[in-house]
């Protein structure tokens, strides 16, 4: 390792060099970063209960579907039908826009004594203004089950504006241009927006504004902790340096590869920003705590001490990253392992390589203070170590009562955890995109698409009459409003034909009253141009899982029980992905920690040449994820895409403490000989590095409180709180075993 | 004196042309409704050819018989299972549909005239053969090489589209092009005609309208056309339609 660390100080010049050349062209890169907020693109292709979804929402369009609400007190009033044609005008001459269905516009399909009458529900050119003409209105629209609590709510409050977007339309841009396109138009109703494009949009927007806002945030709150702790320029600019070029090279590798950003990965620069900062903090501490006249001599002895515990830790920290990739079902939670794993990893060869080049290169010695730094011995030593080492050795038992109370309550707490797919609960309360998800479930039955897919021949009496069945039994869980389907039209134009609302037994006779279909806006919605495939369109109205849950396993019973040789049925929607979803994030949760667990203990006792100690150094971070998991099910907050994470984080950054408690302990106890001497020193010396890591990682984490994303604002708090947890385990509870571990061997030995 | 005089001419020389071109404008679109509506009446055979935008095609095949502008009977032959349909269109938008397999006609009233006619691009409103004279107050736009370019504003609120630009020929005044504008004023739709000339009238050979939204195009295609052949309004009847 001295070896390693003369090669860096002489090729100082040359890797500054390198560095700068690197980040320039990866700084120019991070330009063509682009912002990813479809999450649907995140399913995964090779399950195929999402690549259904995915699949049938772009051939029917179902997931390019918008909707803007429209509430007041009574939808049928000439100025509001006025409004309504007017929001259905505006979107219809938007570029981008493919369909639109409101009140105004809606086909009508009559069936009387004479005939069909084919025309509109009203006439947009002459919108009823009467009394009378509203009243009619009303009463025919709540006698039918198509418009009633579809396109108008039950209470008659509100309406929906449906429109598609053309599947080659820039979705977002679009989504943009019709909010801003309707808000102009100063409607005195409330106007909701709702459907994927519409949140994609806001997402999109929350995570620019998340960027923006959080980053800066971040750099001067972890700048205000290192200057504080170091009272240096060169203490906070190091660190700072090297996490900010850390955060660059990623994202600039990010765009080489060609990955965007997303609604996990938006976190990828506060993640490095925090533990980047970490590794050039301990070469610095080393740095500082060592005792060298020779300016370069110091340097050299100092990173030959640091360099295996440094290496331990980010490769710990990267491991805890990896590991999602193994265990999560969202790829974009794949991607985010990934890229901060690189991103750590990239940070450690920085503070190993750049820092001491740059420091040697610049001369940026630390001025000759350190007299006087010892001399205040700073407070953190005085008051809180050397206290602490005191407590320690006089009454283990204590503290270790003290953990065992807290794991106890912890473990306790485990067993209320919930788990949260709903994407509108990502959105906090009083976001309009909530808020418009809230109503559109009140009003409207939801606006989880629900599609049951059936391959047949789509004329075929046999498939459609399926499809009828197949509505009917939807329909009896109260979570079901309306359900839609070719075989509806079907039904609807025998009976215009005169023979009743039903399926005809005669093929031919469906054949020819397709006639009647064809070509309607509708049918693309529908069945597959070339017959044969078919859907029935449905929403589900309730998030809660458990619904969701009896919903899906009750009819994919049905539909085994009702597929056959001509017709093949499937069920797909965002229930069936939740349900995955949901699955996925406990079994993800348990993978992901065993994973990193596993290859923690076997890489620390590798390192460390001793299994025990690998073990010893796991046990502090243990009892951090029990923590971690006990405050979730007490306080209530859910496991989701986001806080899936925080375990196998708070594993591979939390492990780092204990990592420089146990080299320290190593170092000194050689120095020593004695191992409760070697303790309060480790504790002394490596205790700061561990508590100003502790602070700055917890505080630059604890910013995310300030995110747009609930669940962002969660993954904060509770990375906090493991840090909090890991960095005072690391110096109370790891101690304490190594303590008795000690004194054990002592009595083993002075028995034999 | 002499100033007056000038603004004088100037005025009433402007004035002149400017009635002159409007004057055009409307005489071209007389001649215009003249060409394609003279015949007393029309029969022969018709192909609809749908193509998608991937390219696919179906075809329909149907006979027509058509009596002046508003009488009018679409019989489909192919594909099999529409083989039989019928539709006859009266005047006053009363139309009658005929479905062999039902063995019954049932009238449609469609109000809603910007849907599409049975999966083609025409709009209801499209295949009405009210003349176009009656239907749009026309503006002469310019001269471009083998044609007149009028622009066509819809007469009254009820039309789905903004404006028509109409080529029509100039030495033979049927329309060669005819560009759709929705209230957006986009371009929504384009339709070609290629005219024949058979015996003394000129025959839209084939039409091809496209929907730039959809990027679906329709082509329709007539062949074996007789006009005059003494059709009379007893082969627009409801018993004929169900023959």
């Amino acid at each position: 390792m001295e070896k390693l660390s003369r090669i860096i100080i002489k090729l100082k010049w040359i890797i500054v060099a390198s560095v700068l050349a690197l980040t320039i062209f990866f700084g120019y890169q991070t330009k063509f970063l682009t912002i990813n907020s479809d999450i649907l693109s995140s399913l995964p292709d090779d399950d195929p209960v999402a690549s259904l979804y995915k699949e049938i929402g772009t051939q029917f369009g179902g997931n390019d579907m918008g909707m803007i609400v429209l509430e007041t007190d009574n939808v049928f009033k000439a100025e509001v039908l006025q409004h309504i044609k007017q929001i259905t005008d505006s979107l219809k001459y938007t570029d981008g826009v493919s369909t639109v269905t409101s009140l105004t516009n809606i086909l009508d399909i009559k069936s009387s004594e004479w005939g069909i009458e084919i025309g509109k529900l009203v006439d947009e050119y002459n919108l009823p203004n009467k009394q009378a003409q509203l009243d009619s209105l009303k009463n025919y629209v709540f006698s039918k089950e198509m418009y009633k609590g579809a396109i108008v709510s039950e209470d008659g409050t509100a309406t929906v504006v449906m429109f598609t977007l053309l599947p080659d339309a820039d979705k977002q841009a679009v989504a943009k241009e019709i909010k801003s396109k309707i808000e102009n138009l100063n409607l005195p109703e409330k106007l909701y927006f709702g459907g994927l494009p519409m949140m994609m949009n806001d997402i999109s927007d929350l995570i620019l504004a998340d960027i923006v806002w959080l980053l800066p945030i971040v750099f001067v709150i972890i700048a205000l902790i290192l200057l504080l702790s170091f009272k240096s320029f060169r203490g906070v600019l190091l660190p700072l340096l090297t996490a900010g070029i850390a955060v660059i090279w990623t994202i600039g590798i990010m765009v080489v590869t060609g990955y965007e950003l997303t609604i996990i990965s938006n976190i990828i620069p506060v993640v490095l920003l925090a533990v980047g900062s970490a590794y050039t903090i301990h070469v610095l501490n080393s740095i500082n705590q060592s005792k060298e006249k020779d300016r370069k001599q110091a340097l050299i002895k100092a990173l030959t001490y640091i360099i295996v515990p440094l290496i331990l830790a980010a490769v710990t920290t990267a491991i805890g990253f990896v590991s999602f990739v193994f265990g999560a079902y969202l790829t974009m939670i794949k991607d985010f392992g990934i890229f901060t794993a690189v991103g750590t990893l990239i940070a450690l060869l920085l503070s190993i390589f750049f820092v001491p080049a740059l420091i040697s290169a610049f001369s940026m010695y630390r001025k000759k203070i350190e007299t006087d730094q010892a001399e205040r011995g700073n407070i953190l030593t005085h008051k809180i170590l050397q206290p602490l080492v005191n407590l320690l050795f006089k009454h283990p038992k204590y503290s270790l009562t003290a953990w065992g109370i807290i794991l106890g309550l912890s473990i306790s707490g485990m067993f209320f955890i919930k788990t949260s797919v709903n994407m509108a609960d990502y959105f906090k309360k009083d976001n309009p995109t909530r808020v418009s998800e809230d109503v559109m479930q009140k009003k409207f039955g939801g606006s989880l698409p629900v599609f049951v897919v059936f391959e047949g021949d789509m004329q075929s009496p046999e498939v459609l009459k399926m499809m009828i069945k197949t509505e009917h039994f939807m329909k009896e869980d109260p979570n079901i409003d309306m359900t839609q389907s070719v075989a509806d039209l079907v039904e609807q134009m025998n009976d215009a034909m005169g023979e009743g609302k039903m399926i005809p037994d005669d093929k031919a006779k469906i054949e020819q009253l397709w006639f009647l279909l064809d070509g309607q806006d509708v049918m693309t919605q529908l069945v597959s141009e070339d017959l044969d495939k078919g859907i029935i369109q449905s929403r589900f109205a309730s998030v809660d899982s458990k619904n969701i849950d009896e919903f899906t396993s009750k009819m994919n019973k049905f539909i085994q029980e009702n597929n056959s040789e001509n017709i093949k049925i499937e069920l797909t929607g965002m229930p069936s992905v939740y349900v995955k979803l949901n699955d996925s994030l406990i079994q993800s949760q348990f993978s992901s920690l065993i994973l990193a667990l596993v290859m923690v203990l076997l890489i620390v006792g590798l390192m460390l040449r001793s299994i025990s100690k690998g073990v010893y150094a796991t046990i502090p971070i243990i009892a951090t994820i029990m923590i971690l998991f006990g405050f979730m099910g007490i306080t209530g907050i859910p496991l989701d895409i986001a806080t899936v994470l925080v375990g196998s984080i708070a594993l591979g950054i939390g492990i780092d403490y204990s990592i420089h408690i146990i080299t320290g302990f190593n170092f000194h106890l050689k120095e020593t000989g004695d191992a409760e001497k070697a303790i309060e020193k480790t504790i002394l010396s490596s205790g700061k590095a561990v508590i100003i890591n502790v602070i700055s990682v917890a505080a630059g984490f604890l910013i995310l409180i300030f995110s747009q994303i609930v669940p962002l604002q969660n993954f904060g708090i509770l990375v906090a709180i493991s840090m909090f947890g890991s960095g005072i385990g690391a110096l109370t509870l790891l101690p304490i075993i190594l303590i008795l571990a000690n004194r054990k061997r002592k009595i083993v030995a002075n028995n034999h | 004196m002499k100033i007056q005089t000038v603004v004088l001419t100037a005025l009433i020389v402007a004035g002149s042309l400017f009635s002159a071109n409007a004057q055009d404008a409307s005489t071209i679109l007389k001649k215009m409704d003249d060409v394609m509506y003279s015949p007393k009446d029309m029969t022969g055979k018709n192909k609809i050819i749908l193509i998608d935008k991937n390219g696919k095609q179906e075809i329909r095949e149907a006979t027509i018989q058509q009596k002046g502008t508003d009488k009018r009977i679409f019989r489909f032959t192919a594909p099999a299972s529409q083989s039989g349909i019928a539709v006859l269109s009266l005047p006053n938008d009363v139309m009658y549909l005929y479905l062999p397999a039902f063995g019954k006609e049932r009238r449609i009233a469609t109000s809603a005239k910007n849907q599409n006619f049975a999966g083609t691009d025409f709009s209801y409103d499209d295949m009405e053969s009210v003349l176009f004279s009656v239907k749009y107050t026309p503006k002469f736009v310019k001269t471009e090489g083998n044609v007149y370019v009028l622009e066509l504003t819809p007469i009254g609120s009820k039309s789905d589209y903004s404006k028509v630009m109409v080529q029509v020929n100039k030495t033979d005044y049927y329309p060669e092009l005819m560009e759709y504008y929705d209230k957006g004023n986009t371009k929504v739709k384009v339709a070609k005609y290629t005219f024949k000339k058979i015996g003394d009238y000129w025959n839209a050979s084939e039409i091809e309208m496209t929907d730039l939204k959809k990027n679906h195009k329709t082509k329709m295609q007539m062949s074996d056309v007789k006009y005059d052949t003494g059709l009379t309004d007893d082969d627009f009847t409801v018993r004929k339609l169900k023959q």
